[in-house]
């Protein structure tokens, strides 16, 4: 799976959070999920459990740590789908 | 230095389902879920919890200049709750906040500071209906969620 094909399953995630929607338009990999999207902090749980269930994975504590922008998440996932 | 939090609970409902399988283990370690599972206001155990984690954790990363996503490191002890207040501690690694919370049926409001003796000296302001011209005013902290403006002065 590519990068571009990531951000795609990604993108409609995260929407579902994002209190920006204007910024869900310009989604790229620098995309900070709090600064940017204006997603709740609660909902950053939200977020990891949908990415955990689309993806079929499981991110760990250490992983959801630095899970706050496009490009960390992408960089998780590819990981974690890469060790399955 | 304070930090603060606050909790819309109506909002709060709309915004999060933390019966979500998984949602708490994310969150909560045994402890806390014992807490939240073991009362009879398990809703509002959930948000008192969080909004202590929340308000430790943006004195936390205003001093470190650390951002990270780990409410499990974020440790609520000490918790007593009276009629509408309540009062504990959170330790983050090495640190410890000392938190004081009120809360009614719309919201729940905590401040934290690395002193006990600060919590006491801060003037807090909530208002559902927010002054266009609030940051003048200087507030130490400033919270926001759904339809409530929580400032901390000191």
């Amino acid at each position: 799976m590519d990068r571009a094909e990531l951000i795609a399953r990604l993108t409609p995630i995260i929407a579902t959070y994002a209190q920006d929607k204007d910024a869900v338009a310009s989604i790229n990999e620098t995309t900070d999920f709090i600064k940017d999207l204006k997603i709740n902090s609660a909902n950053l749980v939200d977020v990891i459990l949908d990415v955990e269930e689309e993806f079929d994975i499981e991110i760990d504590n250490l992983s959801m740590e630095r899970m706050l922008n496009v490009n960390a998440a992408i960089e998780i996932i590819e990981d974690k789908l890469k060790t399955k | 230095m304070i930090g603060n939090d606050i909790v819309d609970l109506e909002q709060a409902v709309i915004d999060s389902n933390w019966k979500r399988k998984g949602y708490l283990d994310k969150i909560f370690n045994n402890e806390e879920q014992f807490m939240i599972t073991s009362g009879i206001c398990s809703s509002l155990m959930v948000w008192l919890l969080w909004s202590m984690k929340e308000s430790a954790y943006k004195i936390y990363s205003r001093e470190t200049k650390i951002r990270e996503f780990a409410p499990l490191k974020l440790k609520c002890n000490n918790l007593i709750i009276y009629n509408d207040k309540a009062t504990g501690k959170v330790s983050y690694e090495d640190e410890v906040y000392f938190t004081e919370s009120n809360f009614d049926k719309n919201y729940v409001h905590t401040i934290a500071s690395t002193k006990q003796e600060e919590l006491e000296k801060v003037r807090v302001k909530i208002t559902d209906q927010a002054p266009p011209d609030y940051k003048m005013t200087n507030p130490n902290s400033v919270s926001h969620h759904g339809a409530y403006l929580a400032l901390v002065y000191l």
